[in-house]
């Protein structure tokens, strides 16, 4: 595998004016959907539904207003849900994570009896259907008493064969085998091994796999839905996509509830955003090697 | 049945539950646990009831229950309107647990839920006390045969909500027929006015009512015969309805937007429509969407559902809840209190019919000076309950609900859509429809007669 | 899959004849204790569940009559359901325009961005990529608004250039609507996967093609695609499995466009709406394992059709 050209000499930027004026056109297309959101954001219903630009601000800018609606409605629901999405994140991808890291480098650095075959399940595993295995879960957790709790959505996350196959394929290409074998060869237990020397070179890959698996989890939709029927157990995706149907049918009263969906949208992408750009250094190193093999 | 399967799912478990089992303890979260409430309970010593609900002003509906109950406290959540709450139901049915003790239904699909054994009768936990309460109508709506499934909350008479602003513009009186409706509709249109109304695919439920509006029986079942039901979704009345609709969608006399959409709204805020046939609750729906505030005020009046027959007016409901016990109730005579008397109080009431958020089928307050004589400020100030929605929901009849509402509406919408779209005729889409939902029940294990 | 097999992994050092026995029965112990605790996870939460859908599928559940075992009823149901014919199509036409596309631009979006490297070039990278990090659910609900004639932007949009905008949530148009946020939602992602395996080439190795005579579209024809290829590879048949088990967005997207929309638009939702809608958790399961079937010789006719052509990619 080889290593990103950085090591090389650093060549001056190559400009290419008409390539960057497509790119400008490009960006324009991907952030107008979040330049609507922002925008209508700040309307209240009247803004939104009496026509206007739709592109553009309203007479009223009313952010404070509505982010004051947004987390006071209905007792405060919607911090609730952020915060659900976040545990469910953490959990889920810290645990899918943790299980990813220890099967790969066993996958990759010990030849163990049924290795070839339990291998060949978990990249089998890459094409069933994710959502197939939602509703055979849901029985069986309903007969555990599962159903409505958030192990329900926790404990499911937690398999990621994905990680798995790109942890194999890290452990096994980044790690020189002497440094293991002379970690051994030093008296260090195998536990040793791993934490100390095999886990630090593993890091850019571990960052991936956490990265992915807890977006997945944050994005998780279909899951939550079938699993859940308490809304203070819901994932912010489920709570929204809840506030959609009670807003196309009644609007909650008198509360402008599609402005509040607008801003739940916005504030509930803002910390995956954050997340993505402060740690991309690390996962985009990670994601190359997914794509290498 | 069930019980062996799910016996089955924990033995396929066995090799791994230990993960499971240490989360087994925790389970402090199921719907029962009254420390997921959305509301505060404040008689923290009295059992509690749980309840899924919808209506718009639940909150201060399960607060007045509570302050006036000492015997029983309510801990209500809301898990959606409509079918997203059905389908969370069902899946509770299914897993065996993880229903409310009471839930809010919709009264057409009171049926569906009654088959699969998942409600209570609740006639003998106090039917008797508060039978005077409500009109034989809505008991029926509630009933399958004589057992009682649900209290009646909300009713949905169907009536024909205008824009006085166009209708004066254009020089149109209400029609009284839909014949008329037709005529109106077309010098609207000759005027360079807006569409008259909206013939949506997704509103089953109202198209079903028109039908029923003709002479159209859609279903017939006796709940003594579980087993046989009948079916006639194809008979003339049924067909001459959908014919009409499709005439006025074919002449652009009509459009075609779904319904509860906010691009919907926005066509009726903006005038895009000069009449909106729909019921009681409609102002509630639309206020809360910003309709008819500002300068938009004054602009609404309501008149009677056009008829067929004027010398033989025909009522129609479309929606209409009620509160259920479900079977999954640790405790049903308690829950049973709870459906009872829960938004059956002067204030809840008050509060409900003033805002438009519900038509009371509580004869406190549909037979009440103040309801009837109430001057709507959505209808700039015109007598629309005594004028119209009274008398409809008097005049009204009852319908029988089928046990499989859900196939059946889906089934409807798929047409109607064809038929908007003109890939079939209004003949070929009721025929259609009655083959699709015979061949369901069917395959359910219905006798079709 | 099995072009994706590893070769074999090295041993853990040199060790003698005589210690081979213990060795390996230790290599045995220490492997499946590090890949025990993913064993019990995939045993419990993929094997079971699988194999309890199975299981399911094998049963029929009426409204009138209860339970009855039936074999594989549901599965000759399924595959002359018309409900499940026509949904497993429409994701089958659904992959064979959105997925080209997908994969097109974000090859074309890599290649830019492998060649043009100002700052402009990496803001770009991030706004493109940005999607990616909006759940899909919210990336409907954004759409949906932004499809909405009245008070999305396409009116005014179109409105410049003095026509009607389309209604991309009407049934004619929902195809283009739902292409339309698949492509927004996973360009960036594809695109940032194989931008960086284009960073991971030698670049040696244009230094010889272009002292070779090359231009600049031969280089990226003659050496950075087929270079990258596995990675390409890899997104196809990442997306194809996604694709076919489309959900989120369709059913998000329902509210709004109930017409062209019905529950048994795709497989997925078709089984979802039988398992919690209309009770039918049985047929729910055939349905599911249905699709998954479907999905696993759509993958497979994949591969094998690429092996035999790796010098296409």
């Amino acid at each position: 595998m080889t290593r990103p050209a950085s090591t090389g000499v650093r060549r001056p930027p190559r400009r290419h004016l008409p390539l960057q004026v497509f790119l400008g056109f490009v960006v324009v297309y991907f952030l107008v959907p979040f330049w609507w959101v922002v925008v209508n954001a700040s309307k209240d219903s009247v803004g939104l539904f009496g026509g206007g630009n739709t592109l553009w601000f309203a007479d009223s800018v009313d952010y404070l207003g509505n982010l004051y609606q947004l987390f006071t409605f209905d007792g405060g629901i919607y911090g609730r849900w952020i915060l659900n999405s976040a545990v469910y994140a953490l959990a889920g991808g810290v645990g899918a994570t943790t299980l990813a890291v220890l099967a790969g480098y066993g996958f990759a650095r010990y030849r163990f009896g049924g290795r070839r075959f339990a291998f060949a399940l978990v990249l089998g595993a890459l094409m069933v259907p994710a959502t197939a295995l939602v509703i055979p879960t849901f029985v069986m957790f309903a007969g555990l008493g599962l159903t409505n709790t958030m192990w329900a959505v926790i404990l499911p996350s937690l398999l990621n064969p994905f990680g798995v196959y790109l942890m194999h394929v890290y452990a096994r290409d980044a790690i020189p085998t002497e440094i293991l074998d002379a970690a051994r060869a030093d008296g260090a237990g195998e536990l040793r091994v791993f934490l100390q020397v095999a886990l630090p070179l593993m890091r850019p890959a571990v960052v991936t796999v956490l990265l992915l698996s807890a977006v997945a989890c944050w994005n998780n939709y279909f899951l939550p839905l079938a699993m859940l029927s308490d809304n203070r157990l819901f994932p912010v995706t489920v709570g929204l996509g809840l506030w959609q149907g009670i807003a196309s049918a009644n609007n909650a009263g008198t509360t402008p509830l599609w402005s509040l969906i607008i801003l739940g949208a916005l504030v509930s992408v803002i910390p995956l955003v954050i997340a993505f750009f402060t740690l991309q250094r690390h996962w985009r190193g990670g994601l190359a090697l997914g794509g290498l093999r | 049945m069930k019980r062996s399967r799910l016996r089955h799912a924990m033995a396929m478990l066995a090799a791994v539950t230990a993960l499971a089992a240490c989360s087994g303890g925790d389970g402090g979260s199921s719907a029962g646990n009254a420390s997921n409430c959305t509301n505060e309970i404040p008689k923290k010593n009295l059992p509690v009831v749980t309840v899924w609900g919808w209506y718009p002003n639940m909150n201060l509906v399960v607060d007045n229950f509570n302050k006036l109950n000492d015997e029983v406290q309510v801990c209500w959540t809301n898990v959606g309107q409509g079918s997203d709450e059905y389908d969370k139901f069902q899946t509770a049915i299914a897993a065996g647990t993880g229903a409310p003790d009471v839930i809010m239904i919709e009264m057409d699909r009171i049926p569906t839920f009654q088959i699969q054994n998942a409600l209570v009768d609740i006639r003998q936990y106090g039917y008797e006390q508060v039978k005077d309460n409500y009109g034989e109508g809505a008991w029926k709506d509630v009933s399958v045969g004589d057992a009682i499934y649900g209290v009646p909350v909300d009713g949905g008479p169907v009536a024909m909500i205008y824009r006085k602003d166009l209708f004066e513009k254009y020089d149109i009186t209400p029609p009284k027929t839909w014949e008329e409706y037709e005529q109106a509709a077309q010098k609207m249109k000759d005027a360079g006015g807006p569409l008259f109304g909206d013939f949506a695919a997704n509103v089953s439920a109202l198209t079903m009512a028109l039908q029923i509006q003709k002479g159209a029986n859609p279903f017939t079942y006796d709940p003594t015969q579980p087993k046989t039901i009948g079916i006639r979704l194809n008979d003339q009345a049924s067909k001459d309805v959908l014919a009409y609709w499709e005439r006025l969608v074919r002449k652009g006399l009509v459009g075609t937007e779904d319904q509860f959409t906010p691009e919907y709204i926005n066509g009726v805020i903006n005038g895009k429509y000069a009449t909106y046939i729909s019921a009681a609750w409609a102002p509630g729906y639309l206020t809360g969407a910003g309709v008819g505030k500002g300068e938009d005020s004054g602009k609404w009046a309501v008149a009677p559902l056009p008829q067929w027959d004027p010398d033989n007016p025909v009522q129609v409901n479309w929606g209409g809840s009620a509160w259920s016990v479900t079977s999954q109730a640790k405790n049903p005579e308690l829950a049973a209190k709870v459906a009872y008397g829960l938004y059956a109080d002067d204030e809840s009431l008050s509060h409900g019919w003033k805002n438009q958020i519900i038509f009371p089928l509580n004869l406190k307050a549909l037979k009440s000076s103040e309801f009837v004589e109430h001057e709507v400020p959505f209808f700039d100030g015109q007598q629309a309950n005594k004028e119209v929605y009274v008398p409809a929901a008097e005049a009204y009849q009852g319908v029988t609900y089928s046990p499989f509402g859900q196939y059946y509406f889906d089934a409807m919408t798929k047409q109607v859509s064809a038929l908007i779209q003109g890939s079939v005729t209004a003949e070929q889409a009721a025929d259609r429809l009655h083959e699709d939902v015979v061949a369901y029940a069917k395959e359910q294990g219905f006798t079709v007669q | 899959m099995t072009l994706l097999m590893e070769k074999d992994a090295p041993q853990v050092g040199e060790r003698t004849r005589a210690a081979r026995g213990r060795v390996r029965l230790r290599e045995h112990l220490l492997g499946w204790l590090f890949v025990g605790p993913f064993a019990l996870v995939f045993l419990a939460f993929l094997i079971a569940p699988l194999a309890y859908a199975a299981y399911l599928s094998l049963f029929q559940r009426k409204l009138i009559g209860g339970t009855s075992f039936v074999l594989f009823d549901n599965y000759l149901k399924a595959f002359t359901d018309p409900s499940f014919l026509s949904g497993t199509w429409f994701v089958i036409r659904f992959s064979l325009v959105a997925i080209p596309l997908q994969i097109g631009i974000a090859l074309a979006l890599a290649l830019i961005l492998d060649a043009v490297t100002s700052m402009f070039a990496r803001f770009a990278r991030l706004m493109i990529f940005l999607p990616y990090a909006i759940p899909t659910v919210i990336g409907a609900i954004m759409w949906g608004f932004l499809y909405s004639k009245s008070f999305g932007p396409l009116a005014d949009v179109f409105g410049l250039f003095g026509a009607t905008a389309p209604d991309l949530l009407s049934s004619n148009n929902i195809f283009y609507g739902l292409v339309n946020i698949v492509t927004w939602q996973w360009v960036g992602y594809y695109m940032i996967i194989l931008y960086a395996a284009l960073q991971g080439i030698d670049p040696s190795l244009y230094e010889a093609a272009r002292i070779d005579g090359a231009g600049r579209w031969q280089i990226a024809f003659r050496i950075k695609i087929p270079l990258i290829s596995p990675a390409i590879l890899l997104i196809l048949v990442f997306s194809l499995i996604g694709t076919l088990q489309f959900f989120n967005e369709p059913q998000i997207l329902r509210p709004l466009a109930a017409g062209a929309i019905g529950p048994d638009f795709t497989p997925n939702m078709y089984a979802y709406q039988q398992a919690f809608g209309l009770a039918n958790i049985n047929y729910g399961s055939a349905i599911s394992f249905a699709l998954g079937g479907v999905v696993f010789v759509g993958v497979y006719a994949f591969l094998f059709f690429t092996r035999k052509r790796r010098s296409f990619l």
